[in-house]
């Protein structure tokens, strides 16, 4: 009744089978295995690879009985057969019947030396008996004989660690690891052996090397660029800081044009449109000024507008900047510069508008007009030390930044941008013009309007005072350095 | 150790102003606690902890944002950083010109950062895309980008704070890559992880926060 023969049946079926249940063994799921194995083992009770499938699963599992058992029964049947050499010899070292295991060994050399796995056993029980030259012997022989097979390459590596030979075992590895990449034992086992030897550095670097390649185990490069490293920080140069406030500025502005449809055009038509409101409220509506006013009122305006946005943008720089604060390590008075450069930069054309306005008035361009240029830095240098001080103020008060637009409304009313300083009680002028925006309107008016040099000494008197605030803003913020991030923060 | 410590930790604290006005009384929260710490060269050191337990606190105090209330940390000469993801990025700039701007944030001039783009452009696998406004960007191309400038800086010790989570897995595994090299090459690196798992895998030593 036995139809179950290996022959009538299609040989696929069985192969896979086989392979079912060989997945699991080497899976490591050896209960599963055992079940799998126990069907094949019904199925196809004669079969010589399920009958030694079996057997080597029950060794795998130190079940010597088991294997024991159907050993006998592969003994009878297949008498022959290699497995009985390999099989037989590991259950009599199991039993510690070592001559047995060796006489049977020693048969496996003789009748099958072609077998890889004649080498590999006897190296293995050679490794067991503690006989390692023995050992060292037949794995060279398999490894001649089976250059390209794994199996007895990791062996010679597995011989100089059972040997407690670390450093061998390393250098065995590193070679079985270049013509083996893909194995996990090259990295793994050979960790372990790093380990041992007690260097935890080679041990950890060489699992890395299993998930991303050998390359992480090549010795170490000097750091790449000798430019990129050992070097000042940018940030703590004014080369470097300076680069960085006008790249951003830059940058910022770009930024900003990209925004809007008519992009950079704003520049111009901005202030062009607050000058159109002035001019209806108070020229046309209020009657106010005559002839003349509109140049009055631009040589006024444009150069409030200047304080005025400067200002504005700068209150609340440093709050805008705390989460790059916060990322970077970069000096805080960087972001008011930012804010205030960029201010200025928008500038540029207007004043260029301006110039040819006035111009075109009739104000012909003359030798006077060369003082524009230390009245506008006196004006650049104000605005700057009023800009970083407020911008400093701000975070620790931030009602502060409430009170700003108010402060820049009254200051543009007490600055004399609608009317003439010389239109108020005389007795007040001196007083008025105390106010450096007051006083540098009456100085732009002098210049463009009546062709006249301004008061150059009041304006050296407000260089240095403009300069000392600065210098005190400086060593406020490098003072104040480490407290910004924090109050920021807060 | 025989080697000297480049940054020394001495019993640094750090505590944070909580709340506070003209009609409330100031309350704090400690931060840190008297941290003692030695960073050698070239080691790969790992910080632990949880949520809350002062980890970015710590790398802020020492890449020198932030500077303690008690103790001291004393720097021997060395340029450190925190990796700064997408470091002041703009969004209505290119991916280029945000690669520039966060580059020179991250303390490189003009001229360095410029010398880098392309090797910026390739990592960050962005083709074409890095001449078009960030804000056109899926936020796995930010990332990139973000990823690809932080690290081409290699300062003495680089500060590393949670971007091995980072991206899409593939671009994951690529950053982590680049981070085993910069562990491999001799900068020193302070990474800082929640993940137990990734400080072993990684690290020489680990402290505990």
């Amino acid at each position: 009744m036995n139809n179950y023969n290996s022959s009538s049946f299609p040989t696929s079926c069985l192969e896979e089978a086989l392979e079912w249940a060989r997945t699991a063994s080497q899976k490591g799921n050896l209960d599963k295995a055992v079940t799998r194995w126990e069907v094949l083992l019904k199925a196809f009770p004669n079969h010589p690879p399920v009958l030694f499938g079996a057997i080597a699963l029950y060794l795998q599992r130190d079940d010597i009985e088991n294997a024991n058992r159907l050993y006998q029964r592969a003994n009878e049947q297949f008498p022959d057969h290699q497995n009985i050499l390999f099989h037989g010899a590991q259950i009599a070292q199991k039993l510690g019947d070592i001559s047995r295991a060796e006489a049977l060994l020693e048969t496996a050399r003789q009748n099958f030396p072609d077998k890889i796995e004649t080498w590999l056993q006897s190296t293995n029980f050679a490794l067991t008996q503690n006989l390692y030259e023995q050992a060292e012997l037949y794995n060279q022989q398999a490894r001649s004989l089976f250059a390209d097979h794994p199996q007895p390459h990791k062996q010679y590596a597995e011989i100089a660690m059972q040997r407690s030979d670390w450093q061998t075992a390393l250098i065995r590895w590193e070679s079985f690891r270049k013509q083996f990449p893909e194995r996990p034992a090259g990295y793994l086992l050979a960790a372990e052996a790093a380990e041992k030897a007690g260097d935890k550095k080679l041990a950890r670097k060489l699992k890395l090397a299993r998930e991303y390649g050998e390359d992480i185990l090549a010795e170490a490069e000097p750091a790449d660029d000798p430019s990129f490293y050992k070097r000042r920080h940018r940030h703590a140069t004014f080369s470097g800081l300076t680069e960085l406030i006008w790249t951003k500025a830059v940058f910022n502005l770009r930024s900003e044009t990209q925004r809007n449809y008519l992009s950079y055009l704003w520049w111009i038509i901005e202030p062009l449109l607050h000058m159109v409101v002035y001019f209806l409220v108070f020229g046309f509506l209020l009657q106010r000024g005559g002839e003349g006013f509109i140049t009055f009122l631009l040589t006024g305006l444009i150069p409030y507008m200047w304080f005025n946005k400067a200002m504005s943008s700068s209150n609340n720089s440093i709050i805008a900047g705390q989460g790059l604060m916060l990322q970077v390590a970069i000096p805080s008075i960087v972001f008011p510069l930012v804010t205030l450069l960029q201010a200025t930069i928008k500038q540029i054309p207007v004043y260029a508008v301006l110039l040819g306005f006035v111009w075109l008035q009739g104000h012909v361009p003359n030798f006077h007009w060369w003082a524009l240029v230390p009245i506008i830095a006196v004006q650049l240098l104000l605005t700057v030390t009023f800009g970083t001080l407020l911008a400093a103020l701000v975070p620790f008060v931030r009602d502060v930044s409430y009170l700003v637009p108010t402060g820049l409304t009254f200051l543009m009313f007490l600055s004399g941008v609608f009317y003439s300083y010389e239109s108020i009680p005389p007795a007040w002028q001196d007083v008025f013009l105390m106010n450096p925006l007051a006083f540098l309107l009456k100085c732009y008016r002098e210049v463009l309007i009546d062709g006249v040099w301004p008061d150059f000494h009041m304006l050296g008197i407000w260089t240095i005072i403009a300069s000392t605030g600065l210098v005190i803003s400086m060593l406020a913020y490098k003072k104040l350095r480490y407290v910004f991030p924090r109050v920021v923060l807060a | 150790m025989t080697q000297q410590p480049i940054i020394s930790l001495r019993d640094v604290g750090v505590r944070y102003k909580r709340a506070g006005s003209i009609f409330r009384k100031t309350q704090y929260y400690q931060a840190l606690k008297s941290i003692n710490l030695d960073i050698y060269p070239g080691e790969t050191l790992g910080i632990l902890g949880r949520n809350g337990a002062g980890k970015s606190t710590l790398l802020k105090v020492i890449s020198g944002i932030l500077k303690p209330d008690s103790g001291e940390i004393i720097n021997r000469g060395a340029s450190v950083s925190l990796l700064a993801l997408q470091a002041g990025f703009d969004p209505n700039l290119s991916g280029r010109d945000n690669a520039v701007l966060s580059g020179m944030l991250q303390g490189y001039s003009r001229k360095e950062i410029e010398s880098k783009l392309e090797e910026i452009q390739d990592f960050s696998e962005l083709g074409d895309f890095f001449y078009e406004p960030v804000r056109t960007y899926s936020s796995g191309m930010r990332t990139r980008l973000g990823f690809s400038v932080s690290t081409t800086i290699s300062p003495d010790v680089l500060l590393i704070d949670e971007v091995l989570s980072v991206g899409d897995k593939e671009f994951r595994k690529k950053a982590e890559q680049v981070i085993i090299q910069k562990i491999q090459s001799q900068q020193t690196i302070i990474l800082v992880s929640h993940s137990e798992q990734q400080i072993i895998r990684l690290c020489e030593r680990s402290i505990i926060l």
